[in-house]
């Protein structure tokens, strides 16, 4: 097999020294198998070429973008094919007139909206992962990110895709033409319908006015409140992010963003739009995060101000090393209205198991991400991050909330799915899977749950 | 009607093969191919409970039955809207319109109704109640099945419950009205899409005239519509009227009585026939090559001698194109053939509305979709006795 990829892709675009391999075994949740190739296509021909000779050889077929998924989504867990897109990253079209752009999956997210930003246009979805994440892994996991909560997940910006399937055949689907909506379908699919080979998305406007608040509070519980009250009065801003204490204070170290280290919990607030709203916005927001008991309130007044707010929210991630050797990061999501019930209860996991957490999180979305720190070298820490992880997806469920919000289900989470839906539930997923990729080929085992192979899916 | 008895209804059929016919408010009948069997009628009219209505959450759960104005009237109480843009939202149902995947002119700045859509309970062929996302706003736990649903001219399941996000409604509304004199029509449209202030809508029409007030100019007449904050509305219509200006537009003329209902009355004009002798289609076109697309369409119009009416969505690009004859006769005479003509051309076009009986003739679904074998395939899986709609959708599915 592997001398056909060879002669199929040349020698340059398949890897096989172990130590190639060794870096496609893993993405920033978990490791798994090391797969017997990896193959950089530089075009959808290509593609179509690999999975046909890994169609003849039985092997599964692995798409890779930048490999931050959090669930494990592009771990090859049966070994196999990885197909990355680093060389397929180009820009292919940028059509500022009509506000769309057509890009090659391994197109860096930031990178785009870098290309579309000399036309005041901007690609929204925005995930914190925006500078190494790819587009074709932000499709299949339809991430969010900050800016979601009023401009939508990736979903609401893809406007067609091509896709390879598992027989390697080549088609496109277009929210603009007739017909079943497989772009939706695909989107959020995890790899494992078909293979995004290229995709036409949308590009917004830049807003005339942005506006960044910040406010403090004594605790996450009154921040959470407070944030269900925005939501509750019908104003959906920009962004509604929320820090708790040792986030915040890791952030101030990381990045001297202008946190306050001494609150309870922080929460970060964009509303963009039109210059003559933001007076009452910000009143109007400014009022309720009072009532809701803020102890202070600030406005970034320059453009380098806020861009220091957000660079400490988006580098949170990386400023976990401070507090811990190691974290899990959990990603739920609840009803807005539950947040400060859900908040209470993250707390109250991490003190059982006693376990430092920290929270920072799309609060406008009810989209928790709690952090729990351990150390992975104390067996001990190590079940116990398990076991809170667990508990806190039970919470989330028993709140009417989600199993994940935006990381996805990969190989992490699929065994939750059957908390959330029936098998018949699942088995109608199934049926879609049966149409796209019958012989489980295209990132197996992931997103269903384990031990139940098609047919235990399948109705009866 | 409960969930339950729509599965063994569905079950039971499923099982002796009789075809079931799903129907909501009857407003988009003349979408799609009419069914190719009929066994059992089921109407989704009785299922019109609000199951949850969740204002803090910005969330609510409905029954597929229950009426776009209903819906809109519920939300209006708290400030709230879903813009599904539905001609007749007074008979529409959430699910038909769903279903049918209605596209309304306010999706460019408030998003498609599918975008709205969070999760869903559907019924299928075999009787399966089949649940999908939840109500929260952002979920990625397995494949989106609900927005699977949306669009599917209810061949793949009978969508029973939907549940929906809602968004802050517009302060206030406000609707324009404008005659093109010669050479400006161009330039208007251009101008439209560069405001600062976004219309919500604007639309260029040429004809429509029993259907939609206004006079026409030379070039049509023009009708917009802004909504937002007050200030930002009285921003927008002086940026309006200046860009008018420059493109020629001598009058730009407040429209008093109702902007809103000006602008349903339009929105119900797209699928407004003319006796029996008209047909309506919808093409997908771009704000920039609209206008030359449709000089194109007349002129294969003109060559059969019909009479047409014309309407730019001018702010997503769509074309709505109504050609009629003097009787059902005349039309019935000659649409195949122009059908044929215009699919050479536009082979996007798709029939949205007409009553004629030869519409079920026509290439009602245009003949230039990629992805059809999936399609099928997908039906089959779904729906492998076809009693689903069969035939209602593209490709004999
Ligand atoms: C610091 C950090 C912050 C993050 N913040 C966010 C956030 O705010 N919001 C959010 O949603 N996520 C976030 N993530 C998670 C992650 O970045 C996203 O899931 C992202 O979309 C993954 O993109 P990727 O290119 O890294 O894809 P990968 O991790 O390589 O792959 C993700 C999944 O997509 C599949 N895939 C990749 N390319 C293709 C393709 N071309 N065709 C089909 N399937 C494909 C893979 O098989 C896999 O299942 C964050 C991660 C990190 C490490």
């Amino acid at each position: 097999m592997l001398q056909r990829l060879i002669d199929a892709l040349g020698a340059d675009a398949v890897k096989t020294e172990p130590e190639d391999l060794a870096v496609y075994s893993f993405d920033a949740y978990t490791d798994g198998r090391t797969p017997r190739a990896v193959v950089l296509p530089a075009s959808t021909a290509d593609v179509s070429a690999v999975v046909k000779i890994a169609a003849e050889y039985n092997e599964p077929v692995v798409p890779r973008g930048a490999g931050t998924g959090l669930c494990g989504g592009a771990v090859p867990v049966e070994g196999g094919i990885v197909l990355s897109f680093a060389r397929m990253n180009r820009i292919l079209e940028l059509d500022t007139q009509r506000r769309r752009a057509r890009v090659q999956p391994g197109v860096i997210n930031l990178n785009l909206s870098a290309a579309a930003s000399p036309h005041g246009l901007f690609y929204a979805p925005d995930p914190s992962s925006q500078k190494i994440s790819t587009i074709g892994g932000n499709i299949a996991t339809n991430a969010g990110g900050p800016h979601c909560l009023s401009y939508g997940t990736t979903v609401n910006h893809v406007i067609e895709l091509e896709i390879v399937d598992d027989g390697g055949n080549v088609f496109t689907t277009s929210i603009d033409h007739p017909g079943y909506d497989l772009t939706a379908a695909f989107v959020g699919s995890e790899g494992t319908l078909g293979i995004v080979t290229s995709a036409w998305v949308r590009l917004m406007r830049a807003p005339e006015a942005v506006r960044v608040w910040l406010a403090t509070f004594d605790d996450v519980e009154s921040a959470s409140d407070a944030v269900s009250a925005i939501i509750a009065a019908g104003i959906v801003p920009t962004a509604l992010e929320m820090m708790d204490k040792v986030m915040a204070a890791a952030v101030e170290a990381a990045f001297h963003a202008g946190y306050p280290t001494d609150a309870g919990a922080v929460l970060l607030i964009e509303h963009a739009g039109f210059e003559d709203d933001m007076a009452h916005y910000e009143s109007e927001i400014a009022r309720i995060v009072r009532e809701g008991g803020a102890t202070t309130w600030r406005s970034a007044r320059t453009e380098a101000e806020r861009a220091a707010l957000w660079a400490g929210r988006k580098g949170a991630a990386g400023a976990m090393g401070r507090i811990s050797p190691n974290y899990y990061l959990q990603d739920v999501c609840v009803r807005r209205s539950t947040l400060p019930k859900a908040l209470h209860a993250v707390e109250e996991i991490a003190r059982e198991y006693r376990l430092t957490v920290a929270n920072v999180f799309h609060a406008g979305d009810g989209n928790l991400h709690p952090m729990l720190c351990y150390d992975k070298r104390d067996p001990k820490q190590i079940q116990a991050v398990i076991e809170s992880g667990n508990a806190i997806l039970e919470t989330a469920i028993a709140l009417g909330g989600t199993v994940s919000g935006e990381h996805g289900i990969g190989y992490e989470k699929r065994d939750a799915m059957t908390h959330v839906y029936s098998t018949s539930d699942l088995a109608t997923m199934a049926r879609v899977r049966d149409v796209f990729d019958p012989s489980r080929r295209l990132n197996p085992e992931k997103i269903f749950p384990s031990g139940v192979r098609c047919p235990e899916v399948r109705p009866a | 009607m409960t969930v339950e008895q729509i599965s063994e209804l569905l079950a039971a059929s499923n099982r002796e093969g009789k075809a079931v016919v799903v129907t909501g408010g009857g407003t988009l009948s003349g979408m799609g191919r009419p069914p190719a069997r009929s066994d059992v009628t089921l109407s989704t009219l009785t299922l019109d409970t609000i199951v949850e209505d969740a204002p803090s959450d910005l969330t609510i759960a409905v029954q597929s039955g229950v009426r776009i104005r209903t819906l809109a009237q519920r939300l209006q109480k708290h400030g709230t809207h879903v813009p599904f843009d539905a001609p007749h939202p007074a008979d529409a149902t959430v699910g038909g319109t769903l279903a049918a995947g209605w596209l309304g002119p306010r999706r460019h700045l408030y998003g498609r109704p599918r975008d709205f859509v969070i999760g869903s309970v559907a019924v299928l062929a075999d009787g399966t109640i089949a649940r999908a996302g939840g109500m929260v706003v952002k979920n990625v736990a397995g494949y989106d099945m609900s927005r699977l649903y949306v669009g599917s001219f209810g061949t793949l399941a009978v969508i029973a419950q939907i549940n929906l996000k809602t968004a802050a409604a517009p302060d206030v509304t406000r609707g324009f009205q404008m005659r093109l004199p010669e050479g400006t029509r161009a330039r208007a449209l251009d101008l439209l899409t560069g405001l600062t202030v976004t219309p919500a809508a604007a639309f260029w029409i040429d004809g429509f005239k029993t259907a939609v007030d206004g006079e026409d100019g030379a070039e049509g007449r023009l009708f917009v519509l802004l909504e937002g904050s007050e200030s930002v509305v009285d921003r927008g219509t002086r940026d309006l009227r200046a860009a008018m200006g420059r493109a020629g537009v001598p009058e730009t003329r407040i429209v008093d009585a109702g902007a809103r209902e000006s602008f349903e009355r339009i929105v119900d004009a797209y699928i407004a026939c003319v006796g029996e002798r008209s047909i309506t289609y919808r093409i997908p076109a771009f704000t920039d090559d609209a206008i030359s697309r449709v000089h194109g369409m007349r002129a294969i119009a003109a060559r059969f001698e019909l009479r047409t009416d014309a309407l730019i969505d001018v702010m997503n690009g769509d074309i709505i194109f109504r050609v009629s004859d003097l009787d059902a006769h005349a039309l019935g005479a000659k649409i195949e053939m122009f059908d044929d003509a215009l699919h050479d051309e536009e082979p996007q076009a798709l029939v949205i509305a007409g009553q004629h009986p030869s519409r079920a003739l026509l290439a009602v679904w245009g003949c230039d979709t990629d992805g059809i074998d999936q399609m099928r395939a997908l039906k089959e899986k779904f729906d492998p006795n076809r009693i689903l709609n069969p035939g209602r959708f593209l490709a004999g599915i």
